[in-house]
């Protein structure tokens, strides 16, 4: 029995003792945790636990060729983290790191949509807390919209589901359509988690304002969740393609324009996320083998650069480009990493973006999708120009620096260095992440072609900017906020929506209240260990959530 | 001389990224370089193609600021 649990169950159900631990046997324990989770993918492929309950099959762990590779990666992203946040003693945000990586992981390998949603809540409702974890004002709001969201999502899943299961008569995670109701309403929720265009703006709303090590863990895991679903469940669906094109084209002017770098780098994780969605929509053996390598690399590339950006909030308290600069001097080894991953994702030979870009590039050429192709292109300079340039460029030199700041702490370090050399490892011998893709194919990144075209794409992009700034073309950061696709939800509709419904607004805002106290009445009683901020945050999350579910039951029971 | 008066100019790091640029275009005389698809192949594409996206990017970039861009506390 104990065997076939899926991978993650353990670290999502060990979590609990996380509190009763003394901080060093908290990190202790939690690595404990990741290793005997990953124990558990040598069981080989197939489904491997099954629990009938009222004539449903719930499929609770089922590993195929697919979900190896995003478990391996999850496996070491949460190994990273739990490094990386060595240095802290918050209990919170550990049982919050462990929990949400272990539903994550356990996500991988549900079998049928109910099971999928299970999980799917599960890693919305510990990862809020992660958002929580900043601590600020902000933070708090941004958890709170955060909340509304994801749990819509899985809203959406649940909807979905129970569609599918009466019409198909099971709820089996496979290929679905868009053409059907329950496979566009999935689609939708695979779609809000994997920030689609115009339902990205919570990504980048709230990744920024989590802690340093709470964003590390975020960057990790939802979305590339949702990458995971899309290929398993709409793999060569049409429209993936031009969807995940716009992904990769409209957050690279947004990234320009943004000041907090942690920000530019949410956007550039939903640029990246496009090049998977278009691998997804091609659909091809090679081509979902490239999303797989992709989100391979980018989870471990896109994690040091949020670690790097986590160690200079650390440090000089900001991410601010227009705050920041000349940081070289201080933290070299910060500096190196940055670089390193700065490298990585914009595809430099012998990095690992480059390795599993290439595979996607190649998928798109055998399609002959020249404008598809040509959009990618595009972005990769766009990538380069962002994450590449600007991220180590306004973090770490621009300007000279008048205050001192220390190196990162030795754990921080330590786990920059492990991603830092996986990045390096993936570019040089692409052969072992090769080999456990989902497919086998037989595939050379590294020929005369690929490497010139793409050298040559990226070294005259920096004689660009070089030439911006030597001429003093490019503009200095400005401190600001950049509209994007959450400016609907949190300007738009409360400007129409207050004065229009103000009655309505008076009922549900009694509503509200009684939600709210009855949930503040469970929890004072149970909840002695938590500090009020947290339940003056989760109060409003809780009763927007009810809310929320009471509205998709009903419209189920009118869809049925 | 003229060389080392060009260095000044544009800084040690702006040069070394110009020769090694120098050197990527003269790779292309090795031998025929492939691409996915036709237009790919032409004399220098990517060189050009990198270096008017970078421009493009900054430029368009700029030109949104003022439309999407408002005060630091505009949602507070």
């Amino acid at each position: 029995m104990i065997n076939s649990l899926p991978p993650g169950f353990i670290m999502f159900i060990g979590a609990f003792l996380i509190p009763f631990l003394p901080k060093l046997g908290r990190q202790i324990y939690m690595i404990f945790l990741v290793l005997l989770s990953a124990f558990f993918l040598f069981n080989g492929f197939g489904t491997h636990l099954t629990i009938n309950v009222l004539d449903y099959n719930f499929i609770i762990n089922h590993s195929d060729n697919l979900s190896l590779p995003f478990a391996i990666v999850f496996h070491i992203a949460a190994f990273i983290t739990i490094i990386y946040g060595a240095h802290k003693d918050d209990w919170k945000e550990n049982v919050a790191v462990i929990s949400y990586a272990g539903a994550a992981i356990a996500a991988l390998h549900a079998g049928d949509l109910f099971t999928l949603f299970f999980w799917w809540e599960a890693t919305a409702f510990t990862s809020v807390f992660l958002v929580l974890g900043g601590n600020t004002t902000r933070a708090y709001r941004a958890a709170f919209r955060y909340i509304v969201i994801q749990v819509g999502s899985g809203m959406f899943l649940l909807a979905g589901a129970v569609l599918f299961l009466y019409s198909n008569g099971n709820a089996l995670l496979g290929q679905m359509s868009i053409d059907d109701t329950s496979g566009l309403l999935i689609f939708l929720a695979f779609g809000i988690k994997a920030a689609f265009p115009f339902l990205n703006g919570w990504l980048q709303d709230t990744y920024p304002e989590a802690s340093e090590v709470g964003t590390v863990a975020l960057s990790s895991f939802t979305t590339k969740l949702a990458i995971y679903a899309l290929a398993r469940s709409f793999a060569g669906t049409d429209i993936l393609i031009y969807i995940g094109a716009l992904m990769t084209f409209f957050p690279i002017f947004f990234a320009v324009i943004e000041n907090d770098l942690r920000r530019v780098l949410a956007y550039s994780l939903n640029n990246q996320l496009g090049f998977m969605v278009v691998a997804v929509g091609i659909g091809t053996e090679l081509a979902i083998n490239g999303a797989a390598a992709h989100a391979f690399a980018h989870i471990i590339y896109k994690g040091l650069l949020f670690m790097s950006m986590g160690a200079v909030l650390y440090r000089a308290g900001t991410t601010k480009a227009s705050e920041l600069g000349g940081l070289y001097k201080y933290m070299p080894f910060t500096t190196i990493f940055c670089i390193i991953g700065a490298m990585s994702i914009s595809a430099f030979p012998l990095f690992s973006g480059f390795v599993a870009k290439s595979l996607i590039m190649s998928s798109l050429g055998g399609m002959g999708m020249v404008l598809i192709y040509f959009i990618l292109f595009f972005a990769s300079a766009g990538v380069l120009e962002h994450s590449g340039i600007k991220i180590p460029y306004f973090a770490f030199f621009a300007h000279e620096r008048k205050n001192k700041v220390k190196e990162a702490p030795i754990n921080m370090l330590i786990a920059m260095g492990i991603a830092a050399f996986l990045c390096i490892a993936i570019g040089v011998f692409p052969k072992y992440l090769y080999q456990i893709l989902p497919y086998a194919v037989e595939y050379q990144p590294y020929t005369l072609d690929h490497v010139i075209s793409q050298l040559q794409l990226l070294v005259f992009a920096i004689i660009a900017f070089l030439f911006l700034v030597k001429f003093k073309l490019y503009p200095s950061e400005i401190r600001s906020t950049v509209l994007n696709s959450d400016w609907f939800y949190r300007k738009m509709l409360p400007g129409i929506g207050k004065p229009l419904f103000k009655k309505i607004g008076l009922l549900t805002d009694s509503l509200y209240k009684n939600l709210g106290l009855s949930f503040k009445q469970v929890l004072s009683k149970s909840y002695k260990f938590s500090n009020l901020s947290y339940i003056k945050v989760t109060t409003p999350s809780f009763a927007g959530t009810i809310l929320i579910s009471i509205l998709f039951i009903m419209l189920v029971i009118v869809l049925v | 001389m003229i060389l080392l008066k060009l260095i000044k100019k544009f800084g040690k790091i702006n040069s070394i990224v110009l020769f090694i640029c120098i050197l990527l275009l003269l790779l292309e005389f090795v031998g025929h370089r492939h691409g996915e698809f036709k237009i790919e192949e032409f004399l220098f594409f990517p060189a050009l193609f990198g270096y008017i996206s970078c421009i493009v990017i900054f430029k368009v970039g700029v030109a949104l600021r003022s439309i999407f861009m408002r005060d630091e506390d505009y949602y507070d």
